[in-house]
């Protein structure tokens, strides 16, 4: 090809990058601006950081040594946080299991159940579980057992979602199989399904409690018992030392609750 | 024993994948039925058992047109009629033994069954049927170690603790080696001959066909063939068959 016959192919490609580079130099600026707009609506001081690393290292310097001499007083608020877990997944595993069958579009009776299940898992999901503990707080006082209702209502929207996921990708193969036997329905489920499916329910379950003693911890902060009501207690009244005691009986909760789930999914795989 | 009477099935697209297809089979007899790939083989037995519901047409299991039937009732009256598939279906996580067993399961209702429980009674007549096709020895071992051939001796072995009269085998040999396709042929033959079950086969390998079948019936697009004793049917009958696919 000459050099003159290739002039309006080169032409056009020259316009192409242009167009290319200002779309680019468009996309930065709009990041900027998003970014910009952020620090204005969070307020974002960066001098503040510095004087607050004072204040900071304060409370680092008061809050040691830890004061292991209270550790008496800890271990009922530790054990009511695991126990604010257990109960918490148990309560939501109860709750999401014949929700999940119903939200799953293989095994539903009918559309509208399939929508309704959906609908109350979503919800579920959707409203955090400090704003189920807040509510649960106002209906029945303080102290642990609102947690856990918190817990295990919030939990039907990950555990809901995922047992549903796991019913629709499960083999239908033996489902059908044992339908044609002339099984009833419920003994279809309980014969077919649920072998099929009871690892990966144990190990979403595991994964949740793991999630649960987490949320758990911060729960407190609401009145929801547990070491986060204590973690807060402590820091209201300046006891820093306690705080830090608190801090790291917390660590080795979360650290143990981590470690055991992914030691016994790990066994299930 | 199972009769079939005018059976039609049209799709939604309205595809013809059968049309007015009659086939009757007797107690003891083995029927295989043979056709090129699309041509209405697997949607026959599914419609036989109510898998697909038919456009028209009936399906006569002894007294019962199970056809015009549905909910608990077509369960109740399709008891008898045990059916296996291509891949054996099993449940992989339980052991041989429970599968075979859970296809007594129709016969029970009550919490126990409900629950995921086996009636005793049935985990020791499921040990028999496994003896019947040869893997006593495996009832203990998961089902999902099983090899293709074993495992649809297992499949056999459920549809047997259904105590069926007829048996729909959906290509059964379809994904095993020569020498187990074979065997599972040759049990199915067994079935028919000596426990006088009817069985109703769909098959790709007419050699197997020839071995086994007392006859065999070929379709295409949907409609009947050829309805013959396997003595008196022409090899280029057969041929023909496939010729067409092909064409």
């Amino acid at each position: 090809m000459s050099l003159d016959a290739a002039a309006p192919q080169l032409a056009e490609r020259s316009w192409t990058e242009a167009f290319r580079s200002a779309l680019r130099l468009m996309l930065a600026l709009a990041l900027v601006a998003i970014v910009v707009q952020a620090a204005i609506v969070v307020r974002a001081r960066p001098q503040d950081l510095i004087t607050g690393a004072y204040g900071m290292a304060d409370i680092i310097r008061r809050a040691m040594p830890p004061d292991f001499g209270k550790i008496d007083m800890v271990w009922w608020p530790a054990l009511e946080t695991i126990d604010l877990g257990i109960f918490g997944t148990l309560g939501g595993i109860i709750m999401a299991l014949p929700l999940a069958v119903l939200a799953a579009a293989n095994l539903t009776p009918s559309r509208f159940l399939y929508y309704t299940a959906r609908g109350v898992i979503g919800f579920a999901r959707a409203v955090p579980d400090l704003v189920w503990a807040l509510l649960f707080v106002t209906a029945v006082g303080l102290g642990p057992f609102p947690g856990a209702l918190a817990l295990s209502v919030h939990s039907i929207g990950m555990l809901g979602r995922l047992f549903a996921e796991t019913i629709e990708h499960m083999d239908m193969a033996p489902i059908d199989a044992l339908t044609l036997t002339g099984a009833r329905r419920i003994q279809v489920f309980s014969h077919g399904a649920i072998p099929s499916i009871l690892p990966s329910f144990v190990g979403i379950a595991l994964y949740r409690l793991d999630e649960n003693i987490r949320s758990s911890l911060v729960l407190g902060f609401v009145g929801a018992g547990g070491i986060g009501f204590e973690l807060l207690s402590a820091m209201s009244l300046f006891q820093y030392q306690l705080v830090s005691l608190l801090l790291i009986v917390t660590f080795v909760i979360v650290i143990a609750a981590q470690r055991l789930s992914a030691l016994l999914r790990a066994r299930l795989g | 024993m199972l009769r079939v009477c005018g059976l039609t099935m049209r799709y939604p697209d309205g595809k013809v994948a059968l049309a007015d297809f009659d086939l009757s089979i007797e107690a003891g007899e083995l029927v295989v039925v043979l056709g090129g790939n699309g041509s209405g083989k697997t949607t026959l037995l599914r419609c036989i058992s109510r898998m697909l519901s038919p456009t028209a047409g009936e399906v006569w299991l002894n007294d019962t047109n199970l056809a015009a039937l549905s909910g608990e009732r077509l369960r109740q009256a399709r008891l008898p009629l045990a059916m296996i598939w291509q891949h054996a279906s099993l449940v992989r996580r339980r052991s041989v033994l429970s599968n075979v067993a859970a296809g007594a399961l129709g016969r029970y209702g009550g919490l126990w069954t409900a629950l995921g429980g086996l009636p005793t009674v049935e985990r020791r007549v499921a040990y028999d049927y496994l003896g019947a096709v040869g893997l006593a020895a495996l009832a203990g071992q998961r089902a999902g170690t099983l090899s293709g051939g074993q495992a649809q001796r297992v499949a056999i072995a459920r549809a047997l603790a259904q105590r069926p009269q007829v048996l729909l085998a959906d290509e059964p040999v379809a994904s095993l080696d020569p020498e187990a396709a074979d065997d599972i042929m040759r049990l199915l033959r067994h079935l028919a001959t000596h426990e006088h079950l009817a069985v109703l086969c769909v098959l790709h390998q007419v050699e197997l066909a020839y071995a086994y079948a007392d006859r065999v019936v070929g379709i295409r697009d949907g409609r009947i063939a050829f309805d013959r004793p396997w003595a008196e049917l022409p090899r280029d009958a057969v041929r023909q068959l496939y010729l067409n696919e092909a064409a």
